[in-house]
């Protein structure tokens, strides 16, 4: 069996229309914020340059924006300037060096934006508001129906100056066409609301547009919905005839499908780790049954297997992997050489991916320090002078100190108390449906193994223990320990920590209240938990909304249905103000309903702390004081969340 | 004495008592102080503003509060191009410089945040790395060397922040400042340390000022008013300190600083005034800054937004000059209309643009005036119209109004024609909805300047409108569909509601349901308005929190207090599916169960749709193209005025069409 034996499907090349592909793994479009002043910059290069010297098949940018009356977000590449164009020619010589080809989606929002940028009234089929975004748009009038065509002329014909071998139509997601396809946003009476055949008319007259532009040369595909999830919204049934629709044109090379809309249903389409992978592929199942050019398919591939599978069961002709090319840009190449097991698995965890674009920040990743950060980065030089490097913990900071000062030439060893890596990593994936967490510790643990950093588990670190391995630079890994909030007596003991119920240490039964003052997995996820192991259970938040930055990962629509699925109860604006036993041993909990100021009394069985930790920090400022060369790194410094761990020690591994 | 007299602070005189305070802006390029800021702050010193204190910079790389947020490493050339400007204006300009230790922010840095120990942040909830002693030592020493980097540039001084974002704040606080050590023991001693390093550096000459947040609202740990009087006490007979902006709020208090309308404007002015009680006389009397005075002047802020309760400030000892931030956002000339105050256009203390703590970082503006901000893109110049037109304006809502006015500005002959009784539209509708009455002073003031223009107001006008050569669309907006099967129960929409006169004599105990599909102002304070009239209000929305959309006026937090308060029932995560005969059915978006609440009345507080156009309008604005706010009203009133001239009159238009 060859290197690629194992995968039947994934290394046949595919004909594009005009372009020939040597694989079927695309790096599909994805929002990326590296845009600055509505121009395309080097990270855009050199992040879909990691991406094609990686092996993907097709790389399609990120949008690029049809008109200036659309700007819903601020770093939106604004394609109808002319100004983009030195900027496309070097994305497109940095992915062309590496035989790949590439492709513009080209897109304008429509009413899914707002005029927050462009101090212009947002433009739409129908005044229609958006549910995200809530401003009411202006239906366009005919004659602005033409500037838009005419946009997406102007920006093809951008594009393709800029060397790119196609363009892709957006019209899923967030798209003015998706707008017009959809009857839950157009309500329009002319020739372009009503039928499907009119709702599709603007799509056609772009089609049509934009393959004049760019002639017979260049792919063109386009992105459709196959289910928005919503009421009224463009359905299967729809998605299948508009795809007939754009296949009789003759025009069309590929389409490309995805489910759910940007605004109302990002949750579907960005879905995290529980969703399971391959969710989506209904769609272009439907679509390929119909349609004789070759259709993409998206949703949560994080393993070239599971590519390979959605091929060889006839869902979709090429596979979209972005998340999983995010994580590790040599997903192909990895899998090309039979080296998968290699491969840094996406976590679907979308803490620092989805989690930063909401927030208008850059792309990035929670276990790939450089994804964002590619033009930014030079390629690693071996020390010259090889130091032996001490570790101290075995959690992702540790880890990725270790990985770092490795890939440095340095002799890493690493210490850790338990008998297992992963530290918090380890508990918070024991958790039903977030058992993808742990798979970063897999990732980093044979990233270690291939560069030959040596472990010693159960291993207590002093001072004396790290003298006797007489290393050169002492990184400190060893994260932090719950801590007893002041109202919570330490004789109390159904009062425990999360991480003592994730340990197997305390088994609350009954009515549990969970207190959440992180905002995050951690009250939700041992909620999930104890509701399934039968109790009785209340979440109980001082914020306006428990597990608050589930929003940014989009797991907020998730824990709300499961919540209410398993009766979970949801308490916010409440601040612990006191706890005592009653005799038959129950714990009252005071709670203070901070809007108002009163207080009452509350039973129950068991009060599991998701509360901040205390940083493990006394080994790192014993051998401070003993003047050995020491840094530390992730929760031992401040307790955050794991991305910070790996940034720390990425940083701190290559400083040695 | 008035604010217009001079004031020595320090080495420097400034030419009046009005501040134009340090604000976040997202004008920089980048962490630099850009030509945007530049122009921003000239424009206030154009305007007769007395003393410039521009946008915080970061003083040290572990700050990086807010992407924009300006680091003074790379401010100088941007801090030397407004000396300049501020300067040929007759102004002084003075460097806010700060540090948010845990307020920050690690997404930009990648770092950790620093702070005096380990308590999060209330909204990141991040917990920070407590700062070690050579971690302190580099915060005191980037403030040296940013104040240093200020004097270079040409500016008059700096003001350091110890307010509400702050570190030095995180030091003097018993909420965030657990130390077991000396800056714990003395929490002033990391105040003492920054401000003595920054006098040092800047001499006797440059101001040295001080942002003292004096009321955390926190009294169980937090600093109370008689211990910040205290505290300024201290400090200023340690180090010699120009002047102290008297503010409030810490980590529970995100909203307290900069407030909404739902605040009474001079909320500070006492708390200033206990504070001026306290320095007064105090001042430095030994070592190498030691004065013989003046004592540290006192600047008092707080939703001071006009002018006479700024004199009255003044005049009743409360401060010896005032901060006048938002009025000069929304009025850059505030100063040099002193003297006729009604001529100034009124801060709505709305929050809605001028607020810009957001990650989407919105440039800094304001409803009433999108120029400010927009200095460099779009500034408003009135030209003297070369060949004055006839102009009909359809409609007497805001946007109207401002076409109405800066047309009759530049000379056109213009008419307004309104159908209703009266003129503002939906601002003055809005304004009559509980917490919200601020927003009619737009409308006032907008009606005062058109008479005095000229402008033909014609109110009650039902007719078709005369014969111009230029009709501008300002008719608003009518209610949009319910969109749901109603039946039975009487639905109206929010502005009608608001309007009828019947509106505040809802029967008691009356059940009501309110539908809030945008999450703003509206449905919120609907339903404080009907539960002020003694209804029983229950509150519709799809959302995880009432009023959704208020985060970034800072009402988000406060309006779930008031409606918690008044007794509103809060149906979260619920989306309306029919009104019936006994009330609204409504779904639980993520439960799919369905209840009914009972209701005798429906308020509808849903977006609205475009009125139909006027016939022969020559352009639309505001409303009318699209139902949106008073920023974009505004906006599109001020465009289509200016545009006139470009604007095809009727007889042009057959000429090429014929």
């Amino acid at each position: 069996m060859s290197a690629t034996g194992r995968y039947r499907y994934l290394f046949n090349p595919l004909q594009l229309g005009p372009i020939t592909l040597k694989n079927r793994v695309v790096f599909s479009a994805h929002l990326t914020n590296y845009a600055a002043d509505g121009l395309p910059t080097q990270q855009h290069a050199a992040y879909y340059e990691a991406r094609a010297k990686g092996g993907a098949g097709l790389i399609i940018t990120e949008e690029h924006s049809t008109h200036p009356t659309d700007w819903p977000y601020e770093k939106l590449i604004h394609g109808f300037h002319r100004e983009v164009i030195p900027g496309y020619r070097k994305i497109t010589e940095c992915v062309h060096r590496h035989g790949t080809p590439i492709l513009a989606q080209i897109n304008h929002n429509g009413g899914q934006a707002s005029s927050m940028y462009t101090r212009l009234p947002v433009w739409a089929p129908s005044p229609v508001a958006d549910p995200l975004f809530r401003e009411v748009p202006k239906a366009v009038d005919l004659a602005e129906i033409a500037e838009i065509i005419d946009g997406y002329r102007l920006v093809a014909e951008h594009c393709i100056e800029g060397g790119f071998d196609g363009i892709e139509l957006q019209c899923s997601h967030s798209s003015i066409v998706r707008g017009f396809l959809s009857p839950a946003t157009n309500k329009r009476t002319d020739d372009y609301g009503g039928s499907l055949a009119n709702r599709a008319r603007l799509l056609l007259q772009i089609v049509a547009a934009v393959r004049k532009a760019i002639g017979p040369d260049k792919a063109l595909g386009v992105r459709l919905c196959g289910d928005e999830l919503i009421d009224g919204g463009t359905t299967i049934d729809d998605a299948v005839e508009i795809a007939k629709l754009v296949d009789a044109t003759g025009q069309v090379d590929y389409l490309n499908t995805s489910i759910g809309v940007a605004t109302a249903s990002l949750f579907m389409i960005e879905a995290s780790m529980h969703i399971p992978p391959g969710y989506a592929l209904f769609i272009p199942s439907a679509l390929r049954a119909v349609v004789d050019i070759p259709v993409i398919g998206v949703g949560r591939f994080k393993d070239p297997l599971q590519a390979d599978r959605a091929i060889a069961e006839g869902h979709c002709d090429l596979v979209g992997v972005v998340r999983g090319q995010i994580a590790d840009p040599d997903f192909v190449a990895k899998a090309r050489a039979g080296e998968s097991e290699a491969t840094r698995l996406c976590l679907s965890c979308n803490q620092e991916c989805v989690g930063r674009m909401g927030l208008n920040r850059w792309l990035g990743c929670i276990e790939n320090p450089d994804a964002g950060r590619e033009s930014l980065r030079s390629p690693i030089m071996l020390s010259s002078k090889p130091k032996n490097v001490l570790v101290i913990g075995a959690g992702p900071g540790g880890l990725q100190s270790a990985i770092s000062a490795a890939e440095h030439g340095h002799n890493v060893t690493v210490l850790e108390r338990e008998s297992l890596p992963g530290g918090q990593v380890r508990h918070a994936a024991s958790i039903p449906n977030r058992a993808e967490f742990g798979d970063i510790v897999r990732n980093q643990m044979t990233a270690c193994t291939s560069l030959g950093v040596k472990f010693q588990f159960d291993t207590d670190a002093t001072v004396s223990v790290v003298r006797s391995h007489a290393p050169d630079h002492v990184v400190i890994a060893t994260g932090a320990a719950p801590s007893r909030p002041w109202w919570a007596s330490s004789d109390l003991e159904r009062i425990v920590d999360v991480l003592d119920v994730l340990r197997g240490d305390a088994n609350p039964a009954g009515r549990v209240a969970v207190l959440d003052e992180l905002g995050f997995h951690h009250a939700p996820s041992i909620a999930e938990l104890l509701a399934d192991r039968g109790c009785s259970v209340e979440v109980i938040t001082n914020g306006m909304v428990v597990g608050q930055d589930l929003g940014i990962t989009l797991d907020m629509e998730g824990w709300c249905m499961r919540a209410a699925s398993k009766g979970i109860a949801q308490t916010t604006d409440m601040v612990p103000m006191g706890a005592a036993a009653t005799h038959d041993g129950d714990i009252d909990l005071q709670l203070m309903h901070h809007p108002t100021g009163s207080t009452t009394p509350h039973t129950y069985d068991w009060v599991v702390l998701c509360v901040p930790m205390i940083p493990v920090e006394s080994l790192y400022f014993e051998l401070q004081s003993a003047g050995v060369s020491v840094q530390r790194v992730g929760d031992c410094v401040a307790p955050r969340r794991a991305h910070a761990a790996v940034i720390d020690g990425s940083r701190v591994g290559a400083s040695l | 004495m008035s604010l217009l007299t001079p004031i020595q602070l320090g080495g420097r005189a400034a030419k009046n008592r009005v501040m134009f305070g340090p604000h976040e802006t997202n004008l920089g390029r980048d962490r630099a102080i850009s030509d945007r800021h530049v122009a921003y702050y000239e424009r206030r010193a154009a305007g007769g503003c007395g003393i410039v204190v521009t946008e915080e910079a970061s003083v040290h790389v572990s700050d990086w509060p807010y992407e924009r947020a300006p680091f003074s490493g790379d401010c100088f050339e941007g801090w030397r191009l407004v000396a300049n400007a501020v300067h040929s204006q007759g102004a002084l300009a003075i460097a806010a410089l700060g540090h948010a230790g845990g307020q920050g922010s690690s997404a930009y840095s990648q770092r950790e945040l620093w702070a005096p120990s380990r308590v999060p942040d209330v909204n990141s909830r991040e917990v920070p790395k407590w700062m070690e002693t050579v971690d302190i030592a580099a915060v005191v020493e980037g403030f040296a060397a940013a104040a240093a980097l200020a004097r270079s540039a040409g500016l008059d001084g700096v003001e350091i922040n110890a307010g509400q974002f702050s570190l030095i704040r995180q030091f003097l606080s018993g909420l965030t400042n657990h130390r077991g050590d000396e800056w714990g023991s003395d929490r002033l001693l990391f105040a003492r340390s920054v401000l003595r390093a920054v006098r040092e550096t800047l001499g006797d000459d440059l101001v040295v000022g001080l942002r003292l947040s004096c009321d955390e609202l926190a009294p169980w740990a937090g600093i109370v008013p008689d211990a910040a009087a205290d505290i300024a006490v201290t400090l200023c007979e340690a180090v010699r300190i120009d002047y102290i902006a008297v503010v409030r709020g810490s980590i529970f208090t995100a909203s307290a600083t900069r407030p909404d309308m739902h605040t009474a404007p001079g909320f500070n002015i006492d708390l200033a005034r206990q504070v001026r009680a306290a320095v007064a006389g105090r001042v430095v009397t030994s070592g190498p800054t030691a004065v013989s005075g003046p004592t540290a002047a006192v600047f008092a802020q707080g939703s001071i937004v006009d002018v006479a309760m700024a004199e009255a400030a003044l005049a009743s000892g409360a401060c010896d000059g005032v901060e006048m931030t938002r009025a000069q956002i929304a009025d850059a000339d505030l100063v040099a209309k002193w003297a006729t105050p009604e001529r100034i256009r009124p801060c709505l203390l709305c929050n809605q643009t001028c607020q810009v703590r957001d990650p989407r970082n919105p440039l800094v503006t304001c409803v009433v005036d999108p120029s400010s901000g927009h200095e460099l893109d779009e500034p408003l110049v009135i030209a003297r119209a070369a060949r004055p037109r006839s102009v009909a304006v359809v409609g007497g809502g805001v946007a109207g109004l401002e076409a109405a006015r800066v047309a009759a500005m530049a000379g056109h002959t213009v008419s307004l024609f309104e159908t209703s009784v009266s003129l503002g539209g939906m601002a003055v509708t809005a304004s009559k909805a509980s917490g919200r009455h601020r927003l009619a002073l737009i409308a006032r003031w907008l009606e005062a300047e058109c008479r005095l223009f000229g402008v033909a107001l014609n109110t009650l006008h039902g007719g078709t409108v005369l014969n111009a050569d230029v009709t501008i669309d300002a008719r608003g907006s009518v209610a949009g569909p319910l969109g749901i099967a109603s039946t039975g129960t009487p639905v109206i929409d929010a502005a009608a509601w608001l309007s009828q006169s019947t509106a505040l004599s809802i029967g008691a105990d009356e059940p009501v349901v309110v539908l809030d599909g945008i999450g703003g102002p509206i449905g919120v304070s609907i339903a404080e308005t009907l539960a002020h009239a003694g209804a029983v209000v229950h509150f519709v929305t799809i959302d995880q929190v009432a009023g959704n959309e208020l985060a970034r006026t800072g009402d988000l937090a406060p309006a779930n207090v008031r409606l918690q308060q008044l007794g509103v029932t809060r149906h979260l995560r619920s989306i309306a599916r029919a009104v019936t005969v006994e009330g609204v059915e409504i779904e639980h978006r993520f439960s799919g169960n369905r209840t009914v609440i009972p209701a005798s009345l429906v308020i509808d507080a849903n977006h609205r749709l475009p009125s139909p156009s006027a016939t022969g309008a020559t352009v639309s604005i505001g409303d009318a193209v699209a139902p949106r706010t008073i920023l974009e009203a505004i906006l599109e009133g001020r465009r289509a005025a200016t545009s006139i001239a470009d604007i095809a009159t009727p007889t042009q238009r057959a000429s090429v069409m014929s």
